[in-house]
């Protein structure tokens, strides 16, 4: 993350948040495939607020009150702004 | 079932339509939000259910009469999305929609999500079909804080919006008054927007979001079986009551009841009593001999399988009801993207634990005709049926746990080198790994008989012809000889590379007819003494590896083609007597006898 982004506001992936952490969505990495069309159609997207559930073996985590597992390399895709604690 | 006394008070005449066919209505929904459900609310008609996302894999057709009118009302395969890259679930449920197959879509959704549901309206929409929408499970979303202002949304949307809670029967009436009323969604086409933009939008005006009352004890469960160290003792724990239930309830209790006590005492005496007065022996031995379709197919088939299947049926829909397997899946996705696959293959692998043929048809939930077509090979190749599993495990378990170890040992590294082969070889993708976790549940104890009887009776349906079918074949073949020949053919191969007798051979053949039933077979042998430790140890091996049962192959046949089937028997076949071959040679070097 370059230090402009970090003045503005917190944005990370989600494969490196930690259990408990809260935020927002910002943005999911579209690709050749149809990963972020798939995500979106389970409420994956930009504005949905998530709450990370769990990290190992898979991640876990808690997206317009349905719980949802997905491997690192999806959660590489998902960018989450956090909240102020 | 709701009175349609209602319909006729909102539609003052109702209307008796001509039609050249009944008004036809599907179902459609993200997956796992209770479709199967309400078309039985519908139709009086029961669908397989439970709560795992992606039961349904088939279209299911079913009639109701609303007020003066017969439908015909269609259960669709759960859909995430119907534009951009489509499942092939999701090309069914669009193609229906699209073709002219419908005349009404009813969208049934879960109130929790609404947003992901306002997606999928928003899609709908734009087949310009009539519409509903039914909120469901609108208690769990209400206990969970989420509230949706059904009337504002169906003023927003001009069409029904209904709440329902489908397995208490809530809403149903009105849905059925409803229809009459169904109309052109107003979606984000209509308002010149995206979909995504308009569901986000929409849901954040009609949806309101407070405390979280989801029961303790509830939560607690679904985050313990998910977290490694609560959750790995869980699924010892699982396993462990699993075999309990199915390996010393079903396969050793009840199997002695029925074998040794009803068939062995009482049934098979009086048939061959009665069989006495039958003057052609030919015929007494068609009924009672070795080879009798009495003494040998349904004594094997109701005797020895049936208990095992109807145990495993009950355990496994217990845990699917409950909502564990896809926690399960969470554990096994790495394991399985080694195979080229991912977490979500735990379902079928689980239920080829039970039947082989019954999980290949499930492969349909996989994602990739890639994954699809090792999930099946896997299937075919290592997964040991209930009634396989039950003979290994009364066989093996009588000489050693070593020997246990060595046969689950071979057969599990065989389906991961096959799988990390396949993986790497076969052409297409692997997808990845993104899975709905649904709240863990007590599962209701009807729907977990019905569909324990509903799986018991399909087995039975399928399998207890297959078993006389094979029973009859076996019998011709003992009597012309051909038996004798083939024992003779595959002798070299049987005695030579394997060490088996010859009679193994007969019993690999019945084995092709039906695997539990070959697995039978060998029971039989072992315990005569007709096969020593080691021999039981390479036979019982490459039963667990050789061929699937017939009706597992006419199902890879229906799913993937004749090709792809004879492609999978061939390799299987050499596989698995290839290993045995290795595995005999190398026992015997290694002067391991068990």
């Amino acid at each position: 993350m370059s230090p402009s982004d970090r003045t503005r506001v917190d944005v990370h992936p989600l494969s490196a948040l930690r259990r408990g952490s809260r935020g927002r969505i910002v943005r999911v990495t579209r690709d050749l495939t149809s990963r972020a069309e798939r995500l979106a159609a389970m409420g994956v997207s930009p504005g949905a607020v998530v709450n990370v559930l769990q990290t190992f073996p898979g991640i876990v985590f808690e997206c317009d009150q349905t719980e949802l597992a997905v491997e690192r390399l999806v959660a590489r895709s998902i960018w989450v702004e956090l909240e102020g604690v | 079932m709701p009175c349609p006394h209602a319909i006729a008070e909102l539609t003052p005449k109702p209307l008796l339509r001509l039609r050249a066919h009944p008004l036809r209505i599907a179902l459609v929904g993200n997956p796992n939000v209770g479709k199967s459900v309400i078309f039985g609310r519908l139709t009086g008609r029961y669908v397989t259910v439970s709560n795992y996302p992606g039961t349904t894999v088939t279209v299911t057709r079913g009639r109701a009469t609303v007020g003066a009118e017969v439908c015909d009302i269609v259960d669709t395969p759960g859909v995430n999305a119907l534009e951009g890259a489509l499942s092939e679930d999701e090309k069914v449920t669009r193609d229906l929609v699209q073709g002219g197959g419908v005349e009404l879509v009813v969208q049934v959704a879960d109130a929790r999500n609404l947003r992901r549901a306002l997606l999928l309206t928003s899609q709908l929409a734009d087949f310009g079909l009539p519409m509903i929408l039914v909120l469901n499970m609108i208690d769990e979303a209400r206990a969970r804080g989420v509230d949706v202002d059904a009337r504002g949304l169906s003023d927003e949307l001009g069409i029904p919006v209904i709440e329902a809670v489908a397995i208490e029967g809530r809403g149903m009436a009105e849905l059925r008054g409803a229809l009459t009323q169904a109309g052109r969604a107003r979606a984000a086409s209509r308002t010149g927007a995206d979909h995504l933009p308009w569901a986000d939008q929409t849901a954040r005006r009609f949806r309101s979001v407070g405390e979280f009352t989801l029961g303790r004890f509830q939560e607690w469960l679904g985050r313990a079986v998910r977290q490694p160290s609560t959750g790995l003792p869980i699924l010892i724990f699982v396993l462990y009551v699993t075999y309990l239930v199915v390996g010393v309830l079903g396969a050793q209790t009840l199997v002695g009841l029925m074998e040794q006590g009803l068939f062995g005492t009482y049934l098979n005496p009086w048939a061959r009593a009665a069989a006495s007065h039958i003057p052609l022996a030919f015929v007494r031995d068609f009924l009672v001999g070795d080879y009798g379709l009495i003494t040998m197919g349904i004594t094997y088939a109701i005797a020895i399988v049936l208990p095992v299947v109807t145990t495993f049926f009950l355990v496994f829909g217990f845990l699917e009801d409950s909502g564990y397997i896809p926690r399960l899946a969470i554990f096994s996705d790495r394991i399985f993207r080694a195979m080229g696959l991912n977490g979500k293959a735990v379902l079928p692998m689980v239920l080829g634990l039970g039947c082989d043929t019954m999980a290949t048809m499930t492969t349909r939930i996989l994602a990739t005709p890639k994954e699809r077509l090792i999930a099946i090979l896997l299937l075919a190749l290592g997964v040991p049926c209930s009634a396989q599993l039950a003979t290994i495990l009364g066989i093996l378990g009588g000489i050693s746990f070593f020997a246990l170890i060595t046969l689950f040992g071979v057969v599990l590294t065989q389906m991961i080198l096959v799988g990390f082969l396949a993986a790497r070889i076969l052409p297409g993708e692997r997808s990845d790994f993104i899975m709905e976790l649904p709240p863990m549940r007590m599962p209701r104890l009807g729907n977990l008989l019905t569909k324990t009887g509903l799986r018991v009776r399909w087995y039975l349906g399928e399998a207890v012809p297959l078993f006389l079918v094979g029973t009859v074949l076996l019998f011709v073949l003992d009597r012309i000889g051909g038996l004798a020949a083939i024992a003779n053919a595959a002798r070299p191969v049987v005695t030579g590379l394997l060490g088996l007798p010859p009679k193994a051979a007969e019993v690999f053949v019945m084995g092709f007819l039906r695997r539990d039933y070959g697995a039978a077979g060998l029971f039989l042998m072992a315990r005569t003494g007709a096969l020593t430790h080691l021999q039981a140890v390479i036979a019982l091996t490459v039963m667990t590896l050789f061929v699937p049962c017939v009706a597992n192959f006419l199902m890879i046949v229906k799913e993937r083609g004749l090709r792809i089937g004879i492609a999978i028997l061939g390799f299987v076949t050499v596989l698995a007597v290839g290993t045995g071959a290795a595995l005999n040679a190398a026992l015997r070097i290694f002067h391991v006898a068990f």
